[in-house]
């Protein structure tokens, strides 16, 4: 019995840690299970997180900011508030007795708004300047869903017109655009609705189509007549890639009109080789043409250890309606009202004429490369608002002839240096000549200071901070 | 005046002459592994080249480019015609493309899915949203789970352009960051499905997939994918701004030789010859 009763107790020591061990592993068990139940739960939370988040995350991806800020410097070798403009297209008017400045030239932020799904778009671009906030793109962009090559816009944007007018002022070289776009297209951009075609994919992708219809007055003002404008242009990209140069180029025309205020039309006689004045009465409010026809190209090519160079030139000429004092295109920024002979306001009359001239101008522009953070540039510009009478005839006697009749031609070099994606630093020298007018102009005209070269060349510094684009 | 012109020229050359040998490379998030299988084994055998392998994407590495900030981007898909206008604005050079590998885009689905193969127009289908349920496609009964990637995927770009004809993916896809991202979260999600470069199918299984109904079935192999019969087959590219000379050219013809050849062979890709 005694040995039943040690065999017992003994038998009940072997098996108290193995009850124990048991109990450990069940009660581990259970654990891990919670455990795992646990961060099944975390796993889920963290799902519900990441889900929530996500549609941020999709929201952030449609909307995008993007701009660029340049700042400058400027000196000219005149003193503005001259009897002539210095500066008037080197980022506007030197102002009375200052010969140099700093500015804001372009505080431009975008932002954009895509829907993949619906292949829309919305834009609106601001410029923030020390002149105050201004709107430059305000439009809707919408894609074909099919063939993905057609897209329709409408609102604010860009004239689709030549090469220079649409490149951005972001990546352009120059300071400023030629003499001749700023003319003819101020501001660059319009109010109105376009079609392109322009397919990613495909045997069309080297062919491209802009077609826009526009009220034809400044880029954000109301619409001041019944008529509205034609622009477009067709272009080409001819690659070869095995060289690594590029041929690209186009034809844009522009068909339009302005509605004259004044009975008082002056068209050039070329057989006279002058200024002839049309003043029926019934001149007043009739359409005037607005028409030009621009070739551009543009070649890019690899220079060997060099980098990417381009040679790019544009040449427009055509008709355009422009005033006494200005050879950009006439602008009647509000309907006036006119007396029963047709005639406004004396003094108004004599600032809204409309003179048709025949222009021509163009620019070359060379640009190369040094490696990524370096560039050179030179270009060289010209401008003849009036093509039919030459500089020598400008101002003599009985040829009605103006300021706005004055050729002008710019030639300007520049270093450009990027510092690294969001900054450059800009260079650029321009020497402006302008046509030296008859020297027995009249003394009290605005002629008279042109019988020489002016003092109006211009020294910019700039710099550039741009953020993603 | 002439001192500045000097200062400038002085500064210009000596800075590209520095630049010279450290290449950075940016770019595909499906060759980043090769990329720095690449550089690795390069950088051993010139320790005077230093070159910096990052990935983010192909969309990424091409802004890298047109932003000046990379010297090498590695894309899985070409460039498109609206990116190239932006490197010839920047740049004025049309960009060189140089093809590096083939790969073949494999589908992916969870080891648990029975299904052995699908026709391309089944995939296109799949992941547009017309077919949900795998049964459709001769399955089990159960609900399909879209996985793909981001748009500034190359892969994404690719995929969606040659499989899904430009068709837009599905609202119900549900994008990943990366590849890697997409083979874990199937590997986890038995009704899942992705896609993505052949040489990351690990711990997932591929689907064999048919040209047409006729066709034979094919899985992403290098007898498939260099004979061009495997049905979603692409090249690998490396761009450069233009034409690559000093130690980007002697790096790019590395690459390009047997040796740098061989290295997309061990990393899972498809050798060029």
């Amino acid at each position: 019995m005694t040995l039943f009763i040690r065999f017992g107790i003994f038998a009940t020591l072997l098996t108290l840690p193995l009850m124990s061990q048991e109990e450990s592993a069940d009660t581990a068990a259970v654990s891990v299970n919670e455990q795992i139940e646990q961060l099944k739960l975390n796993d889920e939370s963290v799902n519900e997180i990441l889900l929530d988040m996500k549609s941020y995350i999709d929201l952030a991806r449609k909307l995008k900011f993007s701009g660029y800020m340049q700042t400058q410097f400027q000196a000219s070798d005149g003193i503005g508030g001259a009897p002539y403009p210095i500066g008037n297209f080197a980022g506007g008017n030197f102002p009375a007795n200052v010969g140099s400045r700093f500015q804001v030239r372009r505080g431009r932020l975008k932002v954009q708004y895509e829907n993949d799904l619906t292949f829309s778009q919305y834009v609106v671009q601001f410029d923030i300047t020390q002149n105050g906030l201004g709107i430059k793109d305000a439009y809707i962009n919408i894609k074909d869903p099919w063939v993905r090559a057609w897209n329709m816009r409408m609102g604010v944007f860009d004239r689709p017109f030549g090469f220079e007018v649409a490149y951005s002022s972001n990546f352009r070289e120059t300071p400023e655009r030629s003499r001749m776009s700023q003319t003819l297209f101020p501001g660059e951009r319009e109010l109105g609705a376009m079609i392109e075609f322009a397919p990613e994919v495909g045997d069309w992708t080297n062919y491209n189509l802009k077609l826009g219809v526009f009220n034809g007055v400044l880029p954000t003002a109301n619409e001041n007549d019944n008529s509205k404008d034609i622009i477009g242009r067709v272009g080409f990209i001819l690659p070869f890639e095995e060289e690594n140069i590029a041929f690209d180029g186009g034809v844009s025309i522009y068909q339009g009109s302005v509605r004259s205020n004044s009975k008082f039309i002056y068209s050039f006689n070329d057989a006279q080789s002058q200024f002839t004045v049309d003043s029926t009465v019934t001149n007043a409010g009739k359409q005037y043409d607005r028409q030009y026809i621009g070739i551009d190209a543009q070649l890019i090519y690899d220079m060997p250890s060099l980098g990417g160079a381009s040679l790019r030139c544009e040449y427009n000429f055509g008709t355009q309606p422009g005033t006494s004092s200005s050879n950009s295109f006439y602008n009647p920024s509000t309907i006036q009202t006119l007396d029963i002979a047709g005639n406004k306001t004396k003094s108004t009359i004599e600032t809204t004429n409309l003179y048709q001239r025949h222009f021509y101008g163009l620019y070359i522009s060379m640009l190369q490369n040094i490696g990524t953070k370096h560039q050179v540039v030179l270009r060289y510009d010209v401008l003849d608002p009036n093509s039919e009478i030459d500089g020598s005839e400008i101002g003599a006697a009985g040829k009605l002839t103006t300021l706005g009749d004055l050729k002008f031609s710019t030639i300007g070099a520049g270093y450009i240096y990027h510092l690294d994606d969001n900054v450059k630093f800009v260079f650029y020298y321009e020497k402006v000549e302008n046509e030296t007018v008859n020297g027995t102009v009249a003394a009290t005209s605005s002629l008279s200071q042109y019988t020489k070269d002016v003092n109006d060349n211009v020294f910019t510094f700039r710099m550039q901070y741009r953020f993603p684009w | 005046m002439k001192k500045i012109v000097a200062t400038v020229l002085l500064f210009t050359f000596s800075s590209s002459m520095f630049a010279a040998d450290v290449i950075t490379v940016k770019g595909s998030d499906t060759m980043v592994i090769l990329a720095q299988r690449w550089a690795e084994m390069y950088m051993k055998m010139n320790p005077n080249v230093t070159i910096q392998v990052t990935g983010g994407g192909s969309g990424t590495g091409i802004s890298a480019l047109i932003n000046g900030t990379t010297d090498i981007c590695n894309a899985s898909r070409p460039m498109k015609p609206t990116e190239k206008q932006k490197l010839k604005h920047r740049f004025s050079s049309l960009g060189v493309e140089i093809k590096t590998a083939k790969d073949g885009i494999a589908i992916y689905v969870n080891e648990k899915n029975p299904l052995k193969e699908l026709t391309v127009q089944q995939i296109k289908d799949i992941y547009t949203g017309k077919i949900t349920n795998w049964k459709e496609v001769g399955g089990i009964d159960s609900r399909i789970i879209l996985y793909s990637r981001e748009n500034n995927s190359g892969t994404y770009v690719y995929f969606k352009e040659n499989v899904l004809d430009d068709e837009d993916y599905s609202p119900s896809c549900q994008n990943m960051p990366g590849t890697a991202a997409l083979v874990n979260a199937i590997s986890k999600d038995p009704n899942g499905v992705g896609y993505g470069g052949a040489a990351y199918a690990k711990g997932i299984r591929e689907v064999a997939i048919k040209a047409d109904a006729n066709s034979p079935a094919l899985l992403p192999i290098a007898e498939n994918v260099k004979s061009g019969q495997y049905p979603i087959t692409r090249f690998l590219f490396m761009y450069v701004k233009s034409k690559p000379s000093g130690a980007m050219k002697e790096y790019i013809d590395w690459i390009l030789s047997e040796e740098g050849q061989n290295i997309v062979t061990k990393v899972g890709y498809f050798p060029l010859r």
